[in-house]
């Protein structure tokens, strides 16, 4: 078998489920016009599927902040920061999310997807053990297998099976890490965190949550699922992202142990990889601060989820257990599916189109992310098309 | 057999297979979970959960890539129900 030869089931499973010309998973956005809406195939759209809550990223302060600094400060570090040096924007940015957590440490990553694989592979490792929800993200699997730490997945979301995996592993549990995310990205449900946190208490481990969908969303002052339920005091590492809520593209984790620190010295995700550039750095900081300044966009985006959720449950279309900006409809079949995706692509809208194993427990999904930049009538278009397309 | 509790172990995962299976092939020790069985690693995902339940064991994801036959599966359940 040659080199190659392993990539010919995906070529003959692309020929089964698209038809040529088709590819849902390698959409070109011709032009983008806001957070809302952006051209595909020459034809106008309405985006539902960005994962930009809050509609920050033509934000007029962040725009006026990532142009200022690309001017002063050049368009990117070339390099990594341990050997090209930190930019004053990225300990800058540092210091903010540390004051916006409330918390002494904080460490910011090139994506999101690095700050998970680089935070979790070098907090565990080999003797210790990782107990991860089973729907987790990709970013948290790889990190755990690159940690050399024993992998023990709990049910999602099931605090009984987190509890008998945590008991089982005895004295073990003080070398546990406990890993869980505030808002699942493909089927928008929320983790039971309050009882996650006091398990990890009872059991003495630890607790790693990833908020990058929360970020933003949830709680009084947008820190997320921990702040929503009152636990931050028990989430040990929070690892978030700026390429949703915050518009951009980074990754973050903020601590209160003053270790974190050291992470930045064998964290491979972070030493060997080039550095945020400083247009990025500028705009988080000031998207930091509209999310603080401008607690209205969560309720304009928790509006408008409900909205979407109440009118898609109305159509009798199968969701995600709980409410949230992510909204996610089950479909019977990935034939359906595309089907479906297509349907709303010529009426002019853009959701997102996930097969298993992107979606959990083998299910094909159409999955919507609202913004709080969403209208009531761009709303009402995507519920007025959901129901034409069940039809 | 080659521990006493090897047998029913092996009894139990052989009833765990036929119902996750997505080749319903005869199964014996030797008889390979990818090549024969069908499985992939979202269905072997699905079978672990009962795995973990019908033994009260946790299944180390770790230890999943070294298991090739029947056989692997079943003292891998007999290694962790004795080291737990």
């Amino acid at each position: 078998m040659g080199l190659l030869d392993k990539l010919n089931t995906i070529a003959e499973t692309r020929k089964t489920l698209l038809p040529d010309g088709v590819d849902p998973f390698n959409v070109v956005i011709d032009e983008i016009y806001s957070p809302t809406e952006a051209s595909i195939n020459g034809q106008r759209v309405l985006l539902a599927g960005t994962n930009n809550y809050l509609g920050l990223t033509f934000d007029p302060q962040c725009i006026q902040a990532a142009r200022s600094s690309l001017e002063k400060d050049g368009t990117g570090t070339t390099g990594s920061r341990m050997a090209n040096g930190t930019f004053a924007g990225h300990r800058d940015l540092e210091r903010d999310l540390a004051s916006f957590y409330d918390c002494s440490d904080a460490i910011v990553f090139s994506t999101g997807f690095v700050a998970n694989l680089g935070v979790i592979s070098t907090l565990a490792g080999p003797g210790d053990v990782i107990v991860l929800d089973a729907d987790s993200h990709a970013s948290i699997y790889d990190a755990c297998k690159m940690s050399g730490a024993e992998m023990i997945r709990f049910r999602h979301n099931s605090v009984d099976d987190l509890e008998k995996k945590l008991k089982r592993l005895g004295a073990k549990a003080e070398k546990t890490l406990i890993i869980a995310e505030g808002i699942y990205s493909m089927l928008g449900d929320c983790a039971p965190l309050a009882e996650i946190a006091a398990l990890k208490r009872k059991y003495g481990a630890w607790l790693l949550v990833d908020e990058a969908h929360s970020m933003g969303v949830m709680g009084d002052t947008g820190r997320g699922m921990a702040e929503a339920v009152g636990v931050e005091q028990d989430v040990d590492f929070i690892i978030g992202t700026f390429s949703k809520s915050l518009g951009s593209i980074g990754g973050y984790c903020v601590s209160n142990h003053a270790e974190l620190d050291l992470v930045r010295y064998v964290c491979r995700s972070y030493v060997f990889t080039a550095s945020p550039s400083p247009s990025t750095t500028a705009s988080v900081r000031q998207a930091l601060q509209v999310i603080q300044a401008k607690p209205e966009l969560r309720t304009r985006l928790w509006n408008n989820a409900s909205l979407l959720y109440g009118g898609l449950k109305d159509l009798g279309f199968e969701l995600g257990p709980d409410l949230s900006p992510v909204v996610a409809i089950r479909m019977p079949s990935r034939e359906m599916t595309l089907l479906a995706w297509n349907a709303l692509l010529d009426k002019g809208i853009y959701v997102n189109l996930v097969f298993p194993p992107a979606a959990p427990a083998g299910m094909s999904l159409l999955r919507c992310s609202v913004s709080a930049a969403h209208t009531s009538d761009q709303i009402n278009y995507l519920l007025q098309s959901f129901a034409e397309i069940k039809q | 057999m080659t521990n006493p509790q090897y047998g029913e172990i092996y009894k139990q995962v052989i009833r765990l297979l036929e119902e996750y299976a997505p080749r319903p092939v005869p199964i014996s020790e030797e008889t390979e979970l990818v090549n024969d069985l069908g499985f992939d690693s979202l269905r072997v995902m699905e079978m672990l959960h009962d795995v973990e339940d019908t033994f009260d064991i946790s299944y180390p994801l770790n230890s999943l890539p070294e298991l090739r036959t029947v056989k692997d599966f079943t003292l891998k359940i007999q290694e962790i129900i004795e080291t737990t």
